[in-house]
């Protein structure tokens, strides 16, 4: 029985539990924070005062469903999930990066705050440095394929 | 009535300070251990216990002021806040400890800088 000889389907075969274990350790951690404020903070601005700053509250929602989703597939460690939490983390950066330059450059645009303006400013430019991170991790544990 | 309030409320800074300050000594600990590449101590479990207690008493004395009291102008907010940092120590202590390396003392050191940043914002919504 070689294990290159083929691929059995299913979970078993694509645990990589080194996704979540290391440095993916503390990534999950801060990952979970992030998951955890930027959902309530959404929440609470959608619940409360949606028409004041439609766009800003809509981009908060899209920021903590990036970190949920990163979060979640970080955890489960499978080849999948890993291919998940790129794209996830790939939209991070972009995310941190347009609305960062969209909120210094036109602040009308942005009158309240998200996790993202001022490239992460309001959370000690972790948003900007966590997706940097983020990548790099994951693009480390790239599994190696078989020639 | 109205007097009662002040009166607790003297409490909850004073406690504020000190919930900040074990949070940064646990951080501080856990820093030092995931420089030194060790996996965390008895003592840090230890220093965790007595800030999820110093937690636990914060969160009541706020509820029976907010029962009591006048709440905070943006209540729902407040009470996120009280739920996160009191659930946070233990869901950190329990994800750091299962890795027995310095990456174990990595999140603790970041769940207690998290915790430190959440008495600072709670401080700051409680007197909004």
């Amino acid at each position: 029985m070689s294990p290159t000889s083929g691929r059995p389907a299913g979970p078993p075969s694509d645990l990589r539990p080194a996704l979540r274990s290391g440095p993916g350790r503390l990534l999950v951690a801060v990952y979970g924070v992030f998951a955890i404020s930027a959902s309530a903070r959404a929440g609470v601005q959608i619940v409360t005062s949606f028409s004041v700053a439609p766009l800003a509250y809509l981009l908060s929602a899209l920021a903590a469903a990036v970190y949920v989703v990163a979060t979640v597939a970080l955890v489960r460690s499978s080849e999948r999930s890993r291919r998940v939490a790129l794209v996830s983390v790939t939209t991070e950066l972009v995310g941190v990066l347009a609305v960062g330059a969209l909120s210094v450059g036109d602040p009308q645009a942005f009158p309240d705050e998200t996790v993202w303006s001022g490239f992460g400013a309001g959370y000690g430019y972790v948003p900007l440095v966590l997706p940097v991170l983020g990548l790099w991790w994951l693009c480390s544990q790239r599994p190696r394929r078989p020639v | 009535m109205e007097d009662r309030r002040p009166r607790l409320a003297a409490v909850l800074l004073p406690l504020a300070v000190l919930l900040g300050a074990v949070s940064l000594a646990l951080a501080a600990w856990s820093l030092v251990g995931a420089l030194r590449a060790v996996r965390p101590s008895g003592g840090q479990l230890l220093l965790a216990a007595v800030l999820e207690v110093l937690i636990l008493v914060q969160a009541v004395v706020a509820v029976v002021l907010m029962v009591v009291g006048t709440p905070p102008l943006s209540t729902a907010t407040f009470v996120g806040y009280l739920l996160t940092i009191v659930l946070l120590l233990p869901v950190g202590v329990f994800w750091g400890l299962a890795d027995r390396s310095r990456w174990g003392n990595g999140v603790l050191a970041i769940t207690a800088v998290t915790t430190a940043v959440l008495v600072l914002r709670l401080e700051q919504i409680w007197n909004r």
